[in-house]
């Protein structure tokens, strides 16, 4: 009787809690896409605030006809997903090497992974410049993809090497016994296993990728080549914003997010509880 | 003389070179040489357009008697203590009420997620529009709905509450990744661990002092300290909302840097600002390398 | 496919004219590069084979103008068979586009610049002095703020082309209403046309302008140092604020944070405001006159907005020493390493050409401000009242730097916010008036030091 006593407050307290770190997440969300559909005099008004009145979907077809929306919708999928890939592939072995394999200089390199990130981008951008045009890369996607692996590989690096720490060893070694060699034992053994934090990382890269905004605005000067945050912001022309067409860019850039985590949100807990998380 | 040569590289050299090798070569090519170059013209004198010319200390010797510098500085350190103070306490209870006993909990988990994978100058433009003083939803709600304040409030334009808005918007983005950490720190601890703590007659206080904190030392460790990094150098939110305004009261050094590089167009200085950064996040990252290999270790 | 790149060096390499070590070197670096994945990464940024044009224009708000300015340009392209490539950047991001483009050796052939361009970017800009003077003689010549603004020692590093007409935005229905006439000077004709018609219970308010680090902070505290009879410079070039203009300027200082603290005619959160913030007050109705750009006035047109018949612009108000308006000219600037430079002075040639100017000035509500005599004895500024009172701002503007000569450290005071941190340093963090103009003395003379000469 008592222990149910507690559980139910237990359980109102939860959902409280819940309920207001919720408010305090969905609010601005909620206001943004409410704003989307109100015209620009009744943003400048203050009446109606909380629903548009008259309801407007002409900020949505303008910004799908008028602007480039669509382009840099695909040019910041086609960057966010390469970079993801690059990033991915080349952190998970990075990982690999320095969680499970014995070589010279292996402690030095994790700690050197890790002291890339103490560097802000805000300084390397402009040399970084010089370097991705060195590489033939400027005003190009490519740029990016190779650009975004900078900041996104050490994080991936990291998370991953304690995923692969959290696999038994002796699943590896049993393996190579069986005559395996040590790349065979890597691709068919530990890399499935290792799949949730692969995913896991992925998904931390796919996001940095999806919202960066520095390199994207300097590197990039030809038009049909933004991504979306750089495009969005160039709604705000001169001196006027156009809440209109930000609110209903933002919300058509948010939306997939939200569906891409609200379904693979246990794959990133998966991935950072194996991970990260031990001890 | 094969075998020196293995037993001096390691066991695994080739695997382990052959693997190493793509990260290092971007690690170089894209962070190394890049930041080696900056350094070095954070000694000169370097005007854009212009070659540099070498100074040596100069930069860091004028920057330390610069009044809006050193405001910088200070301001940084509050805008990250508090904001990962509270991201802290936010993510905590974010955790703790996604593996108590609720309903739909994986849809909660994605929506408490979205803060933080929302494109951050979007929701920064989201919060301007928010915290606007006449036509603003907040003050609208303050004044005329829940009739708290008797008049609007300049949330971006009092140096108080510009600082205390920008910590705030600095939360809402960043406090989920904290809950998300901790929540798989969570699901990590055996529930034998709190079975025995019941039957020792612990209640839920107890529990979480003696059983829950402890497991996630050093996930609350190295999740702070990451977070730490990650707002220290957060740039966006603080450009976007007051660019440092009003008079410098929340200027912090990643913004300072990028007025010094493109407002004063003095790249050398700019450079030098963000390099005095480095002794403060390099003992953090010391400090997070030495548990996460502790953790790794085990 | 071999790397392309792999292939000229080896051409180089058969005629002789590098060593064959440096060849080594460079392919060894080359196909690294490229097993990194790099070759697949080119085939997305591939090039093409008609002589492209870098170009680089301001995207203004005004965007009839720019569609205007975007067809003459394609025209001019199709006629010279050139591909012209368009970069679209407005207030903000323009700046750390120019430097990281110029930095890594990658700026466009042709841009069109703001006021601070050609001092700030002269290092890698061609001296165009020829097609400058070409271009002013016909036209009467350019009109001295705008020749400050492009012009060092005689030598030309832009072309101006506009800028930015406005004034003061004012309400005439409201001031109709109270038999109140247009303000002349800020103190006191501004102060009681705001106090008699702004009614903070129904939040509007008489006067409605910032002093936060953004250009309408910049502008309206550099006019009303002048106005004053002060400024950052004296007449020889040198840093004044606390010195020889401390008295004028300590008066201008003060009643600009007076119109805030002490008259209380300024909406609340006014010091937080950007550029766009004045915008949407006065089209949301909250404020009886702001400073502003045509772009608030072309905006209100070109949405039918309630407002535009009721809004008149006028001559910003002056003070004591008179009215002085800062409007820095935009021009074209082409690019030392412009491999196309003779295409990209042919572009400017045409886009300049009256012809096409006309067109693109009537298309811009008052936004294309005159930079020579000529363009300001058009018609069409005498055919609405308002533009005629955006005109008189151009007539009355000078030069960042005046009553000296413009310099770099003179473009630096104004591109780092110096006098409006000055401003804030007062109203939000409490300094003396006297503190304040000291301490952003300091900074002047800091800057001064640095980049006076140069």
């Amino acid at each position: 009787m008592r222990r149910e006593a507690i559980e139910r407050i237990q359980a109102a307290v939860a959902y409280t809690v819940l309920g207001l770190l919720l408010l305090l997440v969905l609010f601005p969300f909620y206001w943004m896409t409410v704003t989307s559909f109100k015209t620009e005099d009744q943003m400048r008004s203050l009446v109606s605030m909380f629903w548009p009145s008259p309801f407007v979907i002409e900020n949505y077809t303008q910004l799908l006809t008028k602007t480039d929306f669509g382009i840099w919708y695909r040019n910041s999928a086609l960057v966010a997903i390469s970079s993801t890939l690059v990033a991915t592939a080349i952190g998970t072995i990075g990982a690999y090497a320095l969680a499970r394999l014995r070589f010279l200089g292996r402690a030095f390199l994790s700690s050197a992974t890790l002291i890339t990130y103490l560097v802000p981008p805000s300084i390397l951008f402009i040399p970084l410049y010089a370097q991705i045009r060195t590489m033939g890369l400027a005003d190009s996607l490519a740029g990016l993809v190779a650009a975004y692996p900078s900041f996104t590989v050490p994080f991936v690096t990291w998370l991953l090497m304690g995923y692969f720490g959290s696999i038994p060893e002796e699943l590896e070694e049993a393996a190579m016994i069986d005559g395996a060699t040590r790349f065979g034992a890597f691709r068919r053994i530990i890399l499935p296993l290792a799949a949730p934090g692969v995913l896991a990382a992925g998904l931390f890269a796919f996001t940095q990728a999806w919202n960066e905004f520095l390199y994207a605005l300097v590197f990039i000067s030809d038009v049909k080549q933004r991504t979306l945050p750089v495009g969005l912001s160039t709604f705000i022309t001169g001196d006027v914003y156009g809440w209109g067409y930000l609110m209903a860019g933002a919300v058509l850039t948010t939306l997939p997010v939200i569906a891409v985590y609200t379904y693979l949100q246990r794959y990133m807990v998966e991935g950072l509880t194996a991970g990260s998380v031990k001890g | 003389m094969r075998a020196g040569l293995r037993r001096r590289l390691g066991a695994d050299w080739h695997l382990g070179y052959l693997f190493v090798l793509p990260m290092v070569v971007m690690v170089i090519a894209l962070v190394a040489y890049p930041f080696v170059y900056a350094a070095y013209l954070s000694l000169t004198r370097k005007y854009v357009g212009v070659p540099p010319v070498f100074v040596g200390f100069e930069n860091y010797v004028r920057l330390a008697y610069d009044g809006f510098f050193r405001r910088a500085v200070w301001n940084s350190f509050v805008f990250t203590f508090a904001s990962v103070g509270f991201k802290l306490l936010l993510g905590m209870a974010m955790a703790l009420v996604l593996t108590s006993k609720i309903r739909y909990r994986n849809l909660f988990t994605g929506l408490l997620l979205v803060p933080w994978v929302a494109p951050t100058v979007v929701s920064a433009l989201n919060f301007l529009w928010i915290f606007d003083a006449s036509l603003g939803v907040l003050n609208y709600l303050l004044v005329k709905v829940f009739r708290i304040l008797p008049q609007g409030v300049g949330w971006l334009s009092e140096p108080g509450t510009a600082m205390a808005s920008v910590i705030f918007v600095n939360i809402w983005r960043g406090f989920p990744f904290f809950g998300i950490s901790f929540l798989a720190g969570l699901k990590a601890i055996p529930a034998e661990h709190y079975e025995a703590a019941a039957v020792d007659g612990a209640n839920v206080v107890q529990r979480f002092r003696h059983v829950t904190l402890p497991a996630l030392r050093n996930i609350i460790i190295i999740v702070m300290l990451l977070s730490t990094i990650w707002t220290f150098n957060d740039f966006a939110i603080v450009y976007i909302l007051t660019k440092g305004g009003p008079g410098g009261a929340t200027q912090v050094l990643p913004v300072f840097t990028y007025e010094m590089a493109f407002g004063a167009q003095r790249l050398g200085e700019a450079i030098a600002v963000a390099l005095y950064m480095l002794p403060a996040l390099a003992a953090v990252i010391i400090v997070l390398s030495r548990y996460m290999r502790r953790s790794h270790a085990k | 496919m071999t790397d392309p790149r792999l292939r000229s060096l080896a051409e180089q390499l058969d005629g002789g004219t590098i060593a064959r070590r440096e060849f080594l070197r460079k392919s060894a670096i080359i196909t690294g590069g490229t097993a990194a994945g790099l070759a697949v990464l080119r085939g997305m940024a591939s090039g093409q084979p008609k002589t492209k044009l870098r170009i680089w224009l301001f995207k203004s708000y005004v965007t009839a103008g720019n569609d205007i300015l975007a067809k003459q340009i394609e025209a001019w392209a199709k006629e010279r068979n050139v591909e012209p490539e368009f970069d679209w950047a407005t207030f903000g991001d323009r700046e750390q586009k120019f430097v990281a483009a110029i930095e890594a050796g990658n700026p466009p052939d042709v841009a069109e610049m703001n006021y601070q361009g050609p001092m700030r970017y002269k290092a890698a800009l061609r001296d165009v002095s020829k097609l400058a003077k070409d271009l002013a003689a016909p036209r009467g010549g350019l009109l001295p703020y705008a020749d400050r603004v492009v012009q060092l020692n005689g030598q030309y590093f832009g072309i101006a082309r506009l800028a930015f007409g406005g004034g003061l935005h004012v309400r005439k229905d409201l001031l109709a209403e109270k038999g109140l006439k247009m303000p002349k000077v800020y103190d006191p004709d501004v102060l009681e046309v705001a106090k008699k018609t702004q009614d903070p219970s129904k939040d509007i308010w008489g006067f409605g302008q910032t002093l936060n680090r953004c250009d309408d902070g910049n502008g309206f505290m550099q006019n009303i140092l002048w106005n004053y009879g002060g400024g950052a410079w004296d007449k020889d070039g040198k840093p004044a604020l606390a010195t020889s203009n401390l008295k004028a300027n300590m008066a201008a200082l003060q009643f600009a944070v007076d119109t805030i603290q002490k008259h209380k005619v300024q909406p609340p959160g006014v010091m937080g405001w950007n550029d766009a913030s004045n915008n949407e007050a006065y089209m949301a109705g909250k404020l009886v006159t702001t400073n502003n750009g045509a772009s608030l006035y072309y905006a209100m047109g070109a949405k039918n907005h309630p407002l535009f018949e009721k809004t008149q612009v006028i001559l910003t108000p002056g003070g004591p020493a008179g009215t002085f308006v800062f409007a820095g000219a935009y021009n074209w600037g082409v690019f030392q390493k412009s491999k196309n430079h003779e295409l990209a002075e042919d572009m400017i040639r045409w886009v300049e050409d009256e012809k096409r100017f006309e067109e693109f000035m009537k298309a811009c509500s008052g936004q294309a401000g005159p930079v020579y005599k000529t363009r300001a004895e058009h018609p069409y500024w005498k055919s609405n009242p308002n533009y005629e009172g955006m005109l008189q701002n151009i007539m009355r503007s000078v030069w960042p730097g005046y009553p000296g000569p413009i310099s770099p450290a003179a473009i630096e005071v104004q591109a780092q916010y110096m006098l409006c941190d000055m401003a804030g340093r007062v109203v939000s963090a409490g300094l003396s008036i006297e503190a304040a103009l000291k301490e952003a003395h300091g900074r002047v003379e800091e800057v001064h030091k640095i980049r006076g000469g140069k």
